[in-house]
C-alpha cells in the first residue's frame, strides 16, 4: 500500500476541510483526486506531503509517517504545489542542478529537461517561460530524485489546450514507466482521459471512488440519443424498448434510455416496418462529468462545512 | 544537518540571483554610496577629520542597511513567493537555507563596502590610519554580526508589509543613537548609554580604531568580541524562529527566547565593555589615554612627512589640502 489514510481529519477553526477520510491507495497507475474548490483536496494531498498536520486520524505514505519521518519521506516523493514556485533569475538547467543537490540521489539534469521537453529553453530566464513550461519545469523537479510517489496539485489548471495535452502525454509517460502519480484537478475530461482511478471527494469527505468506467455504470446515467430519418416516424417501438421521447430538437428526435443497445435494435425493427430511411444517429454515453455533477450537487456547498 | 553540496548550489544560486537582479544591486551596490555623498558634502565640511572621520559611521550605515534591508527583504520575499515552501517538501535543512542566505548576504554587503571605500578614496581622498588586513577583517567581523541579525528579522518578519516596518524600527534607532549619522561625542551621556547597548556602536567603536586611532586588533578586542558573539549567537537563534511558511505561527516563545537573549547579550556588553574611546571628542585632549595619544601623534608626524598609509595618495588632488587626523593636532 503506498498511500493509507485512516478517519483523516483537519479542521480550520471552524471550517472542517477533511471530515474523516479512509483512502487505501496501491503502487502503480495515475489516480485522480476530484473535486470543487474548497473540497479538501489540497488538504488532503499537502497532509500526504508533510506540509500540513492532521487534526486527527493516521497516515501513512510509502509506510512511513510525514509528520514524524518526513526526512526519510522527502527523498521519496516529489511534489509540485499547486500554485507554482520556481525561483526567479535563474534558468531551467540552474534551477534543477540546484534541486537535484538536495537529494542523495538524482538523475543528470539533461535527462529531466528531456523528460519534461525543455531542452531547448534549458538556459532561459525561467521568467520568460511560458505557462505550461513553467508547469512542467516544475514536473521536472519533482522528478529529479526519482521518486517512488508524484503528487501534483492541478499541474494543468489554467493552461491552454495545446500545453495541458503536452503535460497529458508526460504524465502518461511517467505513468508506462511504472510510477504511481497522485493528481489532482478539476477538469473531469483529465481524470476520464488519465486516471485508472477516481477518488472524488466533496466538503471534505469522499463520495465516489473507482476507475472512471465503474464510476459512470454504477451511476447508472441514461444514454441521449438521437435519430434524424426521412418522413414521419413513429416511435412507440422505441419506448417499448425503455427509451423515454424527450421531443424534438431541430429535425432530429431525442430519446434518452438507460439500455441503448436494446434501443439500438428496437430502432432496426422501426426503420424497416415503417419503411423510413435513416439519416443520422448519434449518441451520447453518460460521462464522469454527468457523474460528478450529481455527487456535488448545490456547488454553493462547495466552502466547506461548520464543524 | 546540512548538506555540503546543497549549501554549495543554494549559496551559488543566490548569488546568481543576486548579480541578475538589476533591482538588488542598485539597492544593495548603488544605495549606501548616496550616503557617502550626502555625509561627505554635509558632515564632511564640519567634522575635524572630514570624510576619513566619517568612514566607520558610514561603513556601520551600509552594513546595517544591507543586513536589516537587503537580507531581510529577500528572505520574506521568498518566503511570500512560497519558494521556500517549495523547498520544504525536499529534504534540504533550515541550516542550509539560513546559511545560503547569509552567503548570499556577506557577499553582497561586503561588495558595497568595498565599494565605498573605493568611491571615498577616490573621490574624497580618505586617510586611514592602519593597516587594511585589519580594517577589511573588521568590516567582516562587522557584516557577518549584522547578516545574522537580519537574518533573524527576515524569519521574523510576517511578509513584506511588516517587513518594512521592522527593519525601520531597528535601523533608524541604531542610525542616530549609536554614533553611525550623530558622531558619538556629541550625544549626551545618557543617549551614550543607550548606545553601548547596541551593536552598531561597537561595530564603529572597532572601526575608529583601526581606521582613524591607529590601533591594532588587539586594542579594539573588546568590540570584536561583542560583535563576534553577536554573529554566532544570533545565527544560532536563527534556527528557533525559522520559518518555511507565511501561514506558519511564529513560536513566541521561542522569539522571546531569541530576542531576550540578545537584549541580555548586549546589556552584558553595556556593564563589561571598556569605555568607548569615540566618546572622546577628536577636538579635545583625550585625558584617559595618553599612551594612545602619543603613538597617534607620531603617527601623524609620520603621515606629514609623506611616509604615512595615506591610502590616497595616488588620488591626491593638488589644490585639495589632505584632510587627516592632523587637524586635531593642538
Amino acid at each position: 500500500m503506498i498511500i493509507e489514510t485512516k478517519s483523516l481529519r483537519r479542521v480550520y477553526g471552524s471550517t472542517v476541510a477533511l471530515n474523516g477520510v479512509d483512502l487505501c491507495i496501491e503502487a502503480g497507475g495515475i489516480i485522480g483526486l476530484l473535486g470543487p474548490n474548497g473540497a479538501g483536496k489540497t488538504t488532503l494531498v499537502e497532509i500526504l506531503e508533510g506540509l500540513r498536520m492532521p487534526s486527527s486520524g493516521e497516515v501513512s505514505v510509502l509506510g512511513l509517517d510525514p509528520a514524524r519521518q518526513g526526512r526519510a519521506l522527502k527523498e521519496r516523493i516529489g511534489a509540485q504545489l499547486q500554485s507554482t514556485t520556481i525561483p526567479i533569475d535563474l534558468t531551467p538547467f540552474e534551477v534543477l542542478r540546484l534541486y537535484a543537490s538536495f537529494y542523495e540521489r538524482s538523475l543528470p539534469v539533461d535527462r529531466v529537461l528531456q523528460i519534461v521537453n525543455l531542452k531547448a529553453k534549458a538556459n532561459k530566464l525561467t521568467r520568460t517561460l511560458s505557462g505550461g513550461q513553467k508547469q512542467r519545469l516544475a514536473i521536472g523537479m519533482a522528478l529529479i530524485h526519482e521518486p517512488e510517489l508524484l503528487i501534483f496539485d492541478e499541474p494543468t489548471s489554467g493552461l491552454d489546450p495545446a500545453a495541458r495535452r503536452q503535460l497529458h502525454e508526460i504524465l502518461l509517460d511517467l505513468k508506462g514507466q511504472g510510477r504511481t502519480i497522485l493528481l489532482t484537478t478539476h477538469y473531469i475530461e483529465e481524470a476520464e482521459k488519465l486516471c485508472d482511478r477516481v477518488v472524488m471527494i466533496r466538503s471534505g469527505e469522499v463520495v465516489a471512488d473507482g476507475s472512471p468506467f465503474e464510476l459512470v455504470g454504477r451511476a447508472g446515467g441514461k444514454s441521449t440519443i438521437w435519430i434524424d430519418v426521412e418522413g414521419d416516424m413513429d416511435p412507440a417501438p422505441l419506448l417499448v424498448g425503455g427509451a423515454e421521447d424527450q421531443g424534438r430538437q431541430g429535425n432530429h428526435y431525442k430519446f434518452t434510455t438507460a439500455d441503448p443497445a436494446a434501443t439500438i435494435v428496437a430502432l432496426g425493427e422501426v426503420l424497416h416496418t415503417q419503411g423510413v430511411s435513416l439519416t443520422d444517429l448519434r449518441m451520447r454515453r453518460p460521462t464522469l462529468e454527468d457523474v460528478y455533477l450529481e455527487l456535488m450537487g448545490d456547488p454553493e456547498e462547495d466552502e466547506g462545512v461548520p464543524a | 544537518m546540512t548538506n555540503l553540496r546543497g549549501l554549495g548550489e543554494l549559496s551559488r544560486a543566490y548569488l546568481l540571483q543576486a548579480r541578475r537582479s538589476k533591482t538588488a544591486i542598485f539597492w544593495a551596490l548603488g544605495f549606501p554610496q548616496v550616503w557617502l555623498f550626502a555625509f561627505a558634502f554635509i558632515f564632511g565640511p564640519l567634522t575635524p577629520g572630514g570624510v576619513s572621520y566619517l568612514m566607520p559611521g558610514l561603513f556601520a550605515l551600509t552594513t546595517m542597511a544591507g543586513a536589516f534591508f537587503g537580507v531581510s527583504y529577500l528572505m520574506v520575499n521568498e518566503r511570500e513567493n512560497e519558494v521556500l515552501r517549495r523547498y520544504r517538501l525536499t529534504p534540504v535543512s533550515p541550516v542550509t537555507v539560513v546559511l545560503a542566505n547569509g552567503v548570499r548576504s556577506m557577499a553582497t554587503v561586503t561588495a558595497s563596502l568595498m565599494l565605498q571605500w573605493l568611491l571615498a578614496w577616490l573621490f574624497f581622498d580618505i586617510t586611514i590610519n592602519g593597516p587594511v588586513l585589519s580594517i577589511i577583517l573588521v568590516l567582516l567581523i562587522g557584516a557577518l554580526a549584522f547578516v545574522s541579525l537580519g537574518l533573524i528579522l527576515g524569519c521574523v518578519a510576517k511578509d513584506m508589509r511588516t517587513a518594512p516596518a521592522l527593519a525601520n524600527l531597528i535601523f533608524f534607532p541604531m542610525m542616530f543613537l549609536s554614533g553611525a549619522a550623530i558622531p558619538f561625542f556629541l550625544l549626551p551621556p545618557w543617549i551614550q548609554g543607550i548606545a553601548r547597548m547596541l551593536p552598531a556602536t561597537y561595530l564603529i567603536e572597532a572601526l575608529q580604531g583601526v581606521m582613524v586611532r591607529g590601533e591594532s586588533l588587539v586594542e579594539v578586542a573588546g568590540p570584536i568580541m561583542v560583535l563576534l558573539v553577536t554573529a554566532v549567537v544570533a545565527a544560532a537563534f536563527n534556527s528557533l524562529v525559522f520559518r518555511w511558511e507565511s501561514s506558519e505561527p511564529i513560536n513566541f516563545k521561542r522569539l522571546v527566547v531569541a530576542i531576550g537573549g540578545l537584549a541580555v547579550l548586549y546589556l552584558a556588553a553595556a556593564l563589561l565593555a571598556p569605555a568607548m574611546r569615540m566618546g572622546e571628542s577628536p577636538a579635545q585632549e583625550p585625558a584617559s589615554a595618553p599612551v594612545e595619544r602619543s603613538r597617534l601623534t607620531q603617527q601623524m608626524a609620520q603621515e606629514e612627512g609623506q611616509v604615512g598609509r595615506s591610502f590616497g595618495q595616488a588620488a591626491h588632488e593638488p589644490g585639495v589640502p589632505a584632510r587627516s587626523v592632523a587637524h586635531i593636532d593642538p
